[in-house]
């Protein structure tokens, strides 16, 4: 198989006719429900767990975006910081200039990610695979260094719009007319976890809908859902800037709950991150890169108190990557199907490295 | 806006240097790509560990020349490490989870690297042979940047004649243009892979050296020059050495007007050019047009 026959997620992808099962389905309620009733008592055990849950859930979101992408349409997408930065920038500057309003905020940064997603979807569309991938990490590229150099500032002449490399510092946490209090995490918490329930209800109903059909048409098999008819780079473009749109939300939710907008929210050192998430995960499952991100999340925090950290973090991806090639989805579903199998598997895995690696 | 002719001139040959330097790094990405279908982005980590391997036998020996011998080839063997270790066992499977291991690879080595020689920026010294400035019309310039673009020229016209006349070469481009023929023909393919990751390598050695001396060497030198060698590389057209190299030399000089011009938004106008390439000829400059 060659790379340049486009990133090909056919083998990795989801092969079932429906996005989750009933089973699937009854799964990640009882998962919502689950991290409803996790979050006050890990905030009780040590208040910062649920900084981390909210972490956590944020990153999900941004990993489910590009699921939608990369898994049902398989465009690999190397520039999704873009789309969460820009999000998270725009909420940034509505928080310092004009309203802290989560009615306003939130939905505007959505906005941001779709208006950016699809002008940058619109020009890399007409490229494919790790040409496509290029591409959107060129123009997420351009975004950081737009940030990182406060080019704004320059052509409004103005101080400072995004605040260089410090980033905007020290915002307001949202509010809701008063009808939530958002300083307090717990309600933030829920108020993250019930907008990640919903767009991952909306993604799923996206991905088993006509349009989402063709969008895994066009990921099996481009050239004849062109021949059928389809205006495949117009739906690419679409399915682009609705990811984009949960991007932008997952940015929207992070910035204010970090009160800060630096560049590294739009380095492709987050892309990559990202797309590690997703592999790790289990690629085009959906909850594999939730999984996935939350993982990393923790991997990440866990680790960082350790001397060699990165050291740690690089040799768990390598050993991942190496023995279990579904990610921690793929081995989670087969012990989940033969728990007795699973030490016979690790055998075999090993033996199979081996062998390959002696050749 | 005026700019005096001479920095121009000065720029152009820096851009050239830097070009040519650049292009060790991208030849390696690229034939890697050709051949093993892989993208390394553990690269730049190699060309890292050749500046910081520089910096410490430099130091040891007190000799640049023997740190210019000895960490290329330190570097291959870190090379043959990880293509025998690692990638070997990812043959034939989806080429995704190659970027997955060598990601993971970039991530270790960069903490291995703050972990030996901390976070601080180092220097590999400069011989004293080669100090100081010579005058070349109106331009002053420094003897050690003439020996840069001198020997990177002569490395990559080298490796050009090995791939392009040698036995070698042929070998090598077979085997990325039909591996199983190849095997086939009973030649064993995996050598020829591992010869081709640790020659990569070594190329990435050599140029973490040779700027390790002109630029600082840091931990984020290597996530640094991976985008570059990727904008190059794609540029170029992924797999296709010559594509490299004329993309390196317009990467350099393009950084070096840059930094004339706008120094720091110089990385907007690589990514625009990028761009504008991959939207006129969607494989780069020399890809191969059969792609999807």
């Amino acid at each position: 198989m060659s790379l340049l026959d486009a990133f090909d997620p056919r083998e990795t992808g989801s092969s079932t006719d429906g996005i989750l099962s009933n089973r699937g389905r009854f799964g990640i309620l009882a998962l919502i429900a689950a991290l409803a009733v996790l979050g006050p008592v890990a905030s009780a055990v040590r208040p910062f767990w649920l900084y981390l849950l909210i972490q956590i859930l944020v990153f999900a979101l941004l990993a489910l975006s590009l699921d939608f992408v990369f898994g049902y349409a398989g465009l690999l997408s190397f520039g999704h910081a873009a789309m969460f930065g820009t999000g998270g920038y725009a909420a940034a500057l509505l928080i310092t200039h004009v309203t802290a309003n989560a009615l306003v905020v939130l939905p505007a940064a959505v906005l941001t990610g779709v208006v950016v997603a699809a002008f940058i979807g619109w020009f890399s569309v007409r490229a494919r695979g790790i040409y496509f991938a290029m591409l959107t990490l060129a123009f997420a590229q351009i975004f950081y260094v737009i940030a990182f150099a406060d080019l704004p500032s320059t052509l409004l002449g103005v101080e400072t719009v995004t605040g260089g490399d410090n980033g905007i510092v020290g915002l307001a946490t949202l509010e809701t007319f008063g009808l939530l209090d958002l300083s307090n995490r717990m309600n933030y918490y829920f108020l993250t976890l019930g907008l990640v329930a919903l767009s991952l209800l909306a993604i799923v109903r996206l991905a088993n809908s006509p349009f989402g059909r063709v969008l895994q048409g066009v990921r099996e098999n481009e050239d004849r859902m062109a021949f059928i008819g389809y205006d495949v780079r117009r739906y690419k473009v679409i399915g682009f800037a609705i990811s984009g749109g949960f991007a932008g939300l997952a940015g929207g939710l992070y910035v204010p709950f970090q009160s800060l907008a630096q560049p590294q929210l739009l380095n492709w050192t987050l892309s990559g991150e990202l797309v590690v998430m997703l592999l790790l995960g289990g690629l085009g499952t959906l909850w594999g890169p939730m999984l996935g991100a939350g993982v990393v999340v923790l991997l990440e925090e866990q680790l960082s108190g350790f001397a060699a950290w990165e050291v740690i973090l690089g040799s768990v991806f390598v050993v991942v990557v190496i023995f279990a090639p579904r990610g921690i989805a793929g081995a989670l579903v087969s012990l989940w199907e033969d728990p007795e199998d699973a030490i016979g598997n690790v055998r075999d895995a090993l033996a199979n490295y081996r062998e390959k690696v002696m050749k | 806006m005026f700019v005096e002719f001479s920095s121009v001139l000065r720029a152009t040959m820096l851009g050239v240097q830097l070009g040519m330097t650049l292009a060790l790094v991208a030849a390696g990405l690229t034939l890697i790509f050709g051949m093993l279908d892989v993208i390394n982005f553990a690269h730049g980590s190699l060309y890292m560990m050749g500046a910081y391997l520089g910096v410490t036998v430099s130091a040891q020996f007190g000799s640049f020349w023997l740190a210019l011998l000895i960490a290329p080839l330190a570097v291959g063997v870190i090379g043959a490490v990880i293509e025998v270790f690692g990638l070997r066992a990812l043959y034939g499977r989806n080429p995704l989870y190659h970027i997955l291991l060598t990601f993971g690879l970039a991530v270790m080595i960069q903490g291995l690297v703050v972990e030996i020689w901390g976070g601080q920026s180092l220097r590999i010294e400069a011989p004293a042979s080669l100090a100081g400035t010579v005058q070349l019309g109106p331009v002053e310039y420094p003897v050690y940047w003439l020996f840069v673009l001198a020997i990177s020229t002569l490395l990559i016209a080298a490796v050009w004649l090995m791939i392009d006349r040698s036995d070698l070469g042929i070998l090598m481009r077979a085997s990325a243009h039909d591996t199983e023929m190849v095997d086939a023909l009973g030649i064993d393919v995996s050598k020829v892979f591992t010869g081709v990751f640790v020659f990569g390598a070594v190329l990435a050695g050599v140029a973490g050296v040779l700027l390790g001396a002109s630029r600082s060497v840091n931990p984020g030198m290597g996530f640094g020059v991976i985008i570059e060698t990727f904008v190059i590389v794609v540029i170029g057209g992924l797999g296709s050495f010559k594509g490299a190299v004329y993309a390196a030399l317009a990467v350099g000089l393009v950084t070096a007007y840059g930094a004339l011009i706008a120094p720091s938004v110089t990385d907007i106008f690589l990514f625009a050019m990028m761009a504008v390439v991959l939207m006129i000829r969607p494989n780069g400059l020399f890809g191969a047009t059969e792609a999807a």
